[in-house]
């Protein structure tokens, strides 16, 4: 679609206005308040038709320790597949690293003093494998930052998604949903 | 002994036994003071 220049002085009306309001890109489904020592925080009727692709972000709140923060997509708990590469910040350990047939995929990292992450989501609605790009970055000196991707092996048509703890429990922050608009 | 909590959308509550079940199979531990790894 083209996109309308104004020259100054131009009035910018209403049907402008609205016009620029739906020609976002990227479009804000829904949020979700985090709650108090949780293990896993699940987001329902996150996806729709609506959208064929979506980004998670995660911010804000505090964990018990230093975690990963994992992605599982509606009941399902097995068929994870994923490779990537992560470092610890000290120094002391770096590498590249896959998974198969896995229990999750990796989105996120907290620590005491935050949660983080941001994932991308392909087709999670669509009866389609379902890909996950994600970045984590630890918010503690003592943890890592991550660059993976990969996919959830079946063709299922998902609504909702559950963010697990590795260990301990999450307080507080917020899980963001968007999508990409399609036309 | 207290399970874990869990949240649905708004909803927090006490996790099943099953769900606890469930949530110990992928690893998950209780305690803090293990060292972070990568998976």
């Amino acid at each position: 679609m083209a996109i309308k220049t104004f020259t100054t002085g131009e009035v910018l009306t209403a049907a402008d206005t609205n016009e620029y309001l739906g020609n976002a890109g990227l479009v804000f489904v829904k949020s979700q308040t985090i709650g108090t020592t949780v293990s896993s925080v699940t987001v329902t009727s996150a996806f729709s038709a609506t959208y064929d692709n979506y980004v998670i972000m995660i911010s804000g709140g505090v964990a018990s320790t230093d975690m990963n923060i994992r992605l599982t997509l509606g009941s399902t708990a097995t068929g994870y597949y994923y490779g990537g590469m992560f470092a610890k910040y000290d120094g002391t350990n770096s590498s590249f690293t896959a998974g198969s047939n896995q229990s999750f995929l990796d989105i996120g990292y907290a620590s005491v003093n935050a949660l983080s992450g941001k994932g991308e989501l392909d087709s999670p609605f669509l009866a389609k494998r379902t890909v996950l790009r994600s970045i984590s970055t630890g918010t503690s000196t003592t943890y890592f930052m991550n660059n993976y991707a990969g996919f959830l092996d079946n063709a299922t048509s998902y609504t909702a998604f559950t963010l697990t703890a590795s260990t301990g429990t999450m307080t507080g922050g917020t899980i963001s949903v968007y999508g990409y608009r399609k036309a | 002994m207290t399970r874990p909590k869990i949240q649905i959308d708004d909803l927090v509550r006490e996790m099943t036994a099953e769900e606890h079940e469930a949530l110990l199979a992928t690893g998950w531990t209780e305690a803090t003071d293990e060292a972070p790894t990568a998976d």
